[in-house]
């Protein structure tokens, strides 16, 4: 049975898929990278002040890296269990009280050593791309 | 007038009228989130969190003057505070769409037109669905209603599973019988 329309159709249809599986590929190693830079930002972004997770939020949609509370919340509590963040109930003015999100020492001290290790690395890919 | 459910969230004082679908909406939601968590020592305090967050927004339905909270009202909260991504164990599985280890084909009944064997096929193959039950609705008529015969088989081989997110958490777990 000779249907060369039908040839056509399905290369067409699977060229497009092909390609958008491509294009997800290469987004997605962005992707790993964001995840795992994020607790680092979180770091940096609660290093300045207190906040409450509605202000990280809202600190993080203006980036790359923005997020939602199904991702954040168990990633903070992760953090605090391994001593790097710590919160404190503060009443609010509308609605329940919030946690305020602060950094321990151990908080501090692993984001002073991101900052090393990430100028380290950015200079390295300077170097190597020369 | 549909029924009612009321519920209370974390951390709010008033309890929140939702319809009944809503309900069973927002209900799955923390039944997936609460899946997800098991593992997770601080598991009960992120899941009181989402609540809260949850409970944020349908407050806001309601002082925006609504009686009665629907199914779209919780849709929108869920899509805002996102499903819960614990990012470890299998570690980039949320983010990356590699192939998964485990490929279940399944029969996925949200959404389906008659026993949701293109929807779990679509699911399986990342193929789209529509043009999945085209191409599926072609080939009935190309063979003569063979394809008829092999829809049957399947939709009585097949597992059941009841919504597409179940499926793509199911294939994300990590190992484990699928």
């Amino acid at each position: 049975m000779q249907l060369p329309w039908l040839d056509s159709w399905y290369l067409r249809y699977y060229l497009a898929e092909t390609r958008y599986w491509e294009m997800e590929v290469d987004g997605a190693k962005y992707s790993t990278l964001r995840r795992g830079l994020l607790e680092f930002l979180i770091l940096a972004i609660v290093s300045n002040e207190k906040v409450y997770t509605a202000e990280l939020l809202q600190r993080l949609s203006e980036t790359d890296f923005a997020t939602q509370e199904g991702t954040l919340y168990p990633l903070l509590s992760k953090m605090r269990r391994q001593g790097l963040l710590d919160y404190e109930w503060h009443e609010s003015a509308s609605g329940p009280p919030r946690k305020y999100y602060k950094l321990t020492r151990a908080g501090r001290e692993q984001l002073a050593e991101f900052r090393q290790y990430w100028q380290q690395l950015t200079s390295l890919i300077d170097q190597l791309g020369q | 007038m549909e029924k009612l459910t009321s519920i209370k969230l974390t951390d709010h004082p008033n309890e929140f009228p939702l319809e009944e679908d809503a309900y069973q909406v927002l209900n799955q939601y923390f039944d997936g989130a609460r899946a997800r968590l098991r593992t997770d020592p601080d598991g009960d305090e992120v899941l009181r969190d989402l609540e809260r967050s949850i409970g944020d927004r349908l407050d806001g339905v309601i002082q925006s003057g609504k009686a009665r909270i629907g199914r779209a009202d919780v849709e929108a909260a869920i899509k805002e505070v996102g499903y819960v991504d614990t990012g470890d164990g299998s570690d980039s599985t949320a983010v990356v769409p590699s192939l998964p280890k485990a490929r279940p084909l399944v029969r996925i009944k949200e959404g389906q037109w008659l026993a949701g064997v293109c929807n779990g096929l679509a699911a399986y193959s990342g193929i789209r669905l529509d043009w999945l039950r085209t191409i599926a609705l072609f080939l009935t008529v190309l063979t003569g209603g063979f394809l008829i015969l092999v829809y049957a088989v399947m939709a009585i081989a097949l597992p059941v599973v009841e919504t597409r997110a179940d499926y793509e958490a199911l294939r994300n777990a990590p190992a484990g019988p699928a």
